[in-house]
């Protein structure tokens, strides 16, 4: 789901710099008014790495298989730093694999990464529910809340980018293609990106109750 | 995992021994402006750009054509799909299928602006150390929180793929070998992926203990604004220079020329 060197027009690789300029922006001062910003930084670049090298699992769905994109739960685990976490990701497939591209960097890190913090600010939902009403929620109700929350960031995330990067390659791609053929094409990828936005979100909530078991601290 | 990226920056050439900020400037611009071409006329001019400075950057061609190789199956199913869908001017009909002018052209304007600015980036890639590109990037003014997760990011890259494969051969030697999906076996994918995430965690505390061991963020203000390294050299500005004005007048050809032009 990466848009490649020279698909779209320069104008919207250059609005997708600008945006991502911004949000890189204020990520980056939402990060600096933490008490310690740097403390921060050596775990969001190994975690980084692991979501790279995590998005290289093949998953089997015969006669093919999938890879996983992890986005939403990227924006759980690594709050602001998610933003220039997919942006260096997304530089580093550009820049290794050739996947994407320079020129396209910054459409492709709007595609990926404003919905992983999206994903972020629902996923955190958990605490003030939790923290508010305590003594409403038992052990198995916050288990259960925790996990849709998952499910939510999960294939949220997926199938918000999958909307974005349709629409954009779409109707970027040629000015000669008609109405009815774009929303034709738009609709049937978007029924296969939804199958896998389920399938995102379902190991999304496996993911976050294998951590939330062995080490909680990093969901913090 | 073998990254590789950086596997031919010991040659000597013209261009690896254009320093890499100005490299930067240069060929980002003409990226750009490569990025910019939307008219046909155009493409044989960047054609033969692309071609002098990979042959002056002296990198094999077998190492651009192994590169070609990922990215090659979306490209192709757009450029296939294009010609059959975009446009009015049927040059070929055969049943209900007709080939279109105008999607072939944009097929063909697609695939020629991806493979030339694909082969630039790997010569800005390729023809110097990896650290010294983020040096680069940093003297040209990256925020440095971004340019120390870059840095790290690509120290571990490796290591964490060797990690993976190293859990993924013993779980195949303990018979996991998933055919199709179901409940129990993406379970299993997850509880990799969360080995890999929370091991990375553990790994990164380590890092950061060893990193403030060694003074990591009480030297920021005192490091030079500007490293020696990129002194200006007369030569070095002049390539920059021309290649902008290069990308500058591809920019300027584009906006000019007459639209009837193709």
């Amino acid at each position: 789901m990466h848009i490649p060197d020279g698909f779209v027009p320069p104008s919207v690789s250059i609005a997708g710099y600008a945006i991502t300029g911004g949000v890189t922006w204020y990520s980056l001062r939402q990060i600096s008014r933490e008490r310690n910003p740097q403390e921060k930084i050596p775990k969001a670049s190994l975690l980084t790495a692991a979501f790279f090298v995590a998005s290289l699992i093949h998953i089997p769905i015969p006669p093919t298989s999938i890879h996983l994109v992890l986005n939403g739960i990227m924006g759980a685990i690594l709050g602001y730093y998610a933003f220039p976490a997919i942006a260096i990701g997304l530089f580093f497939q550009a820049a290794l694999f050739q996947h994407g591209g320079l020129s396209t960097l910054g459409i492709n890190a709007v595609v990926m990464g404003i919905p992983a913090l999206l994903a972020y600010h629902l996923f955190q939902l958990r605490d003030p529910a939790l923290r508010v009403l305590p003594h409403r929620f038992s052990t198995q109700q916050q288990k259960r809340w925790t996990k849709i929350l998952a499910f939510g960031a999960g294939a949220g995330a997926l199938g918000l980018s999958a909307i974005i990067f349709t629409v954009v390659i779409i109707t970027n791609l040629s000015p000669d293609i008609d109405a009815q053929t774009e929303r034709n094409a738009i609709y049937l990828s978007l029924i296969g990106y939804g199958i896998q936005a389920v399938l995102e979100g379902i190991f999304t909530v496996m993911l976050i109750s294998f951590i939330e078991k062995v080490k909680p601290e990093l969901l913090k | 995992m073998k990254l590789f990226l950086d596997r031919y920056a010991h040659l000597d050439s013209p261009i690896h021994r254009w320093e890499q900020s100005y490299k930067l400037v240069g060929l980002l611009g003409l990226i750009f402006a490569f990025a910019f071409i939307q008219k046909l006329v155009l493409l044989p001019i960047i054609i033969v750009i692309t071609s002098i400075i990979f042959i002056l950057s002296g990198l094999p061609l077998s190492f651009l054509l192994s590169r070609l190789r990922y990215p090659g199956l979306f490209i192709l199913a757009v450029v296939i799909f294009l010609p059959f869908v975009a446009g009015n001017t049927v040059i070929l009909s055969w049943s209900w299928l007709s080939l279109k002018q105008e999607g072939l052209l944009t097929s063909l304007l697609i695939s020629v602006r991806f493979f030339c600015i694909l082969t630039v980036s790997l010569v800005l890639f390729g023809t110097a150390p990896f650290l010294n590109t983020m040096k680069a990037i940093r003297t040209l003014g990256l925020p440095e929180t971004i340019v120390d997760m870059t840095i790290l990011t690509y120290r571990y890259l490796e290591e964490l793929g060797e990690m993976l494969f190293t859990m993924q051969r013993a779980m195949k030697l303990r018979g996991f070998q998933p055919k199709n999906i179901n409940r129990r076996n993406l379970k299993i994918f997850a509880q990799l992926a969360g080995s890999l995430l929370i091991r990375s965690y553990e790994k990164s505390q380590r890092v950061y203990q060893a990193m403030i061991l060694r003074g990591y963020g009480y030297n920021l203000d005192r490091l030079p604004k500007k490293s020696k390294q990129f002194k200006a050299k007369k030569q070095n500005l002049l390539a920059t220079t021309v290649i902008l004005i290069i990308a500058l007048s591809l920019i300027v050809a584009e906006v000019l020329l007459p639209e009837n032009i193709l």
